[in-house]
């Protein structure tokens, strides 16, 4: 009996082991363009990335998966997955050494950081796509990094985010340019402002707004990621945020886990401001229904955060020469204009105005951005970068220890 | 009074239930309206359009879900039955660690696993998934199969046997009928703890099986609470028909089997 499972577990291994050796994987980093074009003809990429949002899904579904069915004969599949969830799955794959599934990841941050430092990333890529090299702006900071993180073309630029804060005009007298007005704000209107605990991915980037708006950004260009030298520079905002506190929703004893509470709050009328990374954000709730129609985004003067989302491709991809034609084809300006308009998604396109022809230039002008949104040049006029990934997590937990922990030792 | 209870806690139950469905109809609803005031059907929109293959995910996750309770049924029918009628050194302490995958969260090994399964090469396979969902089934399926069997006894059996049936016509007309329900309550645990699966069927499928649960987290996640609620709404009704049918299955054999046993 024993030695019949043993057989039995043998063949089965067997089985599975003859299913797992591995082809050997053409080559593409010195193919021209038309035999990637060619290789990727008739193939299926798999993207991978936030499913969260209906009108993101719909037009990867869509509008960027039937163009590319089209032009290219290419089948895009849309797997809803984040990178917490994903990247342990290429980290086993990396230590065992296997093919994988996944062709393109929506990524940015730390998350790049991390995974190009492990090596579960294939490149550089990006000087092999045309578009790239034709409507990008290679010397653009926010081409050249991510978070602060040299990308070396290792990620393609998906589109550009700035956050901006949304409030509802007919509940507030004035929306604030700056974090004196900010606080004003709050003592006059007690316990109707607050913003997300910073592990939420917004509520970081408001504490490194108001960081900015008291210290200025260039500071953090050189920083060392030591938490006394963060503690010092910042120690101003820290003051500011601990001065705000009383004020906020619940004496600022709590604060909204996620951005999509504070938005839900925000719909319910509990607070009066709310914030987004998807400048255009305001537009799409509106239509839907659930903010306000007087809800109207606003931003500081000195400037808001704003950051760039990418795509880019696993060491393991099967499919990288689809992955190539796919990432190449959401840079054409018919697609980044497409996803420009707020009805659609409403993220900023990466391309170049100014590489444009007035053609392609005439796709973006079409875009009707709708009411209580803010101009796409007035947004980049007043961009701050984004902060050095490594310093994120030391202001964080500063934040933390001084500002929600308690603010009577300071 | 007895009465009032009855009914306060069916409200409690039911209370829950009533806001998602609204919630999944409705875009805001501010204080301080008590019924919300905006009625719109786009989250059902959404998950009718063709494109998002909910649908067709919906139905893979349920063929998925019922292959799971299937094989856990397999697996921990003999085991439970071992259990309960058998003695051995070390019994207690493997009633024990059947509990485990209750205990351990499975996200702990979760990781391990994946590793194994690459190795093996059913990681981002349907076998992979099946195997990995059949894990946290097996102690619901061993625990109450094996009350079931302690319950039953095995004396029917023995007579059985004793009459000259085979081991075959034994099971088929004894044992089987006298667990049916057992079986089902456990089916139907099981099949529930399979559909509910999220980060494992993302880890081990590697995104190729995409089940349910699935397409319904981001939203969750990222507070649209109209989309949440109009897919909860359809994972709820799921989970109600295979609770249903089971119920239906139990009745019939409770009245069935009185009329042989009792």
């Amino acid at each position: 009996m024993k030695l019949r499972i043993l057989g039995f577990l043998i063949i089965l291994s067997m089985v599975f082991n003859i299913g797992c050796s591995k082809k050997v994987e053409e080559d593409i980093s010195n193919k021209t363009w038309d035999e990637i074009l060619k290789l990727a003809n008739g193939t299926k990429v798999t993207f991978y990335g936030w499913g969260g949002d209906e009108n993101i899904n719909r037009w990867l579904d869509n509008v960027v998966a039937k163009e590319l069915k089209e032009k290219y004969n290419i089948t895009l599949e849309r797997v809803p997955m984040l990178p917490d969830e994903y990247l342990p799955k290429l980290l086993n794959e990396k230590q065992a050494g296997t093919k994988g599934t996944i062709d393109i990841v929506w990524i940015n941050g730390e998350n790049f950081y991390n995974a190009k430092k492990q090596g579960l990333l294939y490149g550089p890529f990006t000087d092999k796509l045309p578009n790239f090299n034709k409507y990008i702006n290679k010397n653009s900071p926010d081409v050249k990094y991510d978070f602060g993180y040299p990308i070396e073309g290792y990620e393609a630029p998906y589109g550009k985010a700035q956050m901006v804060f949304i409030g509802d005009t007919a509940k507030l007298d004035y929306l604030p340019r700056n974090h004196l007005e900010l606080l004003e704000l709050a003592k006059k209107y007690k316990g109707k402002i607050t913003y997300p605990d910073v592990s939420d991915f917004t509520g970081s980037a408001f504490v490194r707004n108001i960081i900015y708006d008291i210290v200025g950004y260039e500071k953090f260009i050189n920083l060392e990621p030591d938490k006394e030298k963060v503690r010092k520079t910042i120690q101003p905002a820290l003051d500011y945020l601990l001065e705000l506190k009383p004020y906020l929703w619940r004496e600022g004893k709590t604060y909204p886990s996620t951005l999509a509470q504070l938005d839900n709050m925000f719909a319910d009328g509990e607070v009066y401001i709310t914030m987004n990374y998807t400048p255009f954000h305001v537009v799409t709730k509106i239509k839907e229904g659930s903010f306000p129609k007087t809800a109207k985004s606003f931003i500081f003067d000195k400037g808001t955060i704003g950051n760039t989302h990418f795509l880019a491709i696993p060491f393991n991809a099967p499919n990288k020469a689809g992955a190539l034609v796919v990432i190449n084809h959401i840079l054409s300006p018919q697609i980044q204009a497409s996803k420009y308009n707020p009805e659609v998604w409403g993220d900023l396109p990466v391309i170049e105005p100014d590489l444009l022809n007035d053609k392609e230039k005439e796709l973006f002008k079409n875009v009707d951005l709708g009411e209580g949104v803010i101009p796409q040049d007035m947004l980049l006029k007043h961009r701050v970068p984004e902060m050095r990934a490594d310093l994120i997590p030391i202001i964080e937990s500063l934040w933390r220890e001084v500002v929600l922990g308690n603010g009577k030792n300071n | 009074m007895k009465g009032f209870l009855k009914n306060f806690i069916i409200l409690v139950l039911i209370l829950p239930l009533l806001i998602m469905f609204l919630w999944s109809i409705v875009n805001s609803w501010p204080w301080p309206y008590i019924l919300p005031q905006d009625i719109s059907f786009r989250a059902f929109l959404y998950i009718f359009e063709p494109s998002t293959k909910i649908f067709r995910i919906l139905i893979n996750s349920i063929l998925l879900s019922a292959i799971v309770t299937f094989f856990t049924l397999l697996i921990s029918l003999p085991a439970a039955k071992a259990l309960a009628f058998y003695d051995f050194k070390g019994k207690s302490l493997v009633k024990v660690l059947l509990l485990l995958p209750l205990i351990v969260p499975i996200l702990s090994v979760a990781m391990g696993i994946h590793l194994s399964f690459i190795r093996l090469g059913i990681a981002n396979t349907y076998l992979g998934v099946i195997l990995i969902h059949v894990i946290p089934g097996i102690p619901y399926g061993v625990k109450i199969l094996l009350n079931v069997f302690e319950l039953n006894g095995n004396k029917m059996e023995f007579q059985a046997r004793t009459l000259g049936a085979s081991k075959l016509q034994v099971l088929r007309y004894i044992t089987l009928p006298m667990i049916m329900p057992g079986l089902i309550v456990a089916g139907s645990i099981i099949y529930i703890s399979s559909f509910t699966q999220y980060f494992i069927t993302f880890l081990i499928g590697g995104g190729k099986i995409v089940t349910y649960s699935m397409v319904l987290f981001p939203f969750i996640e990222s507070g649209d609470r109209t989309m949440a609620s109009a897919l909860s709404v359809i994972f709820v009704i799921n989970i109600g028909i295979v609770l249903y049918i089971s119920e239906k299955l139990v009745g019939n054999i409770y009245k069935n089997s009185s009329k042989y046993f009792v």
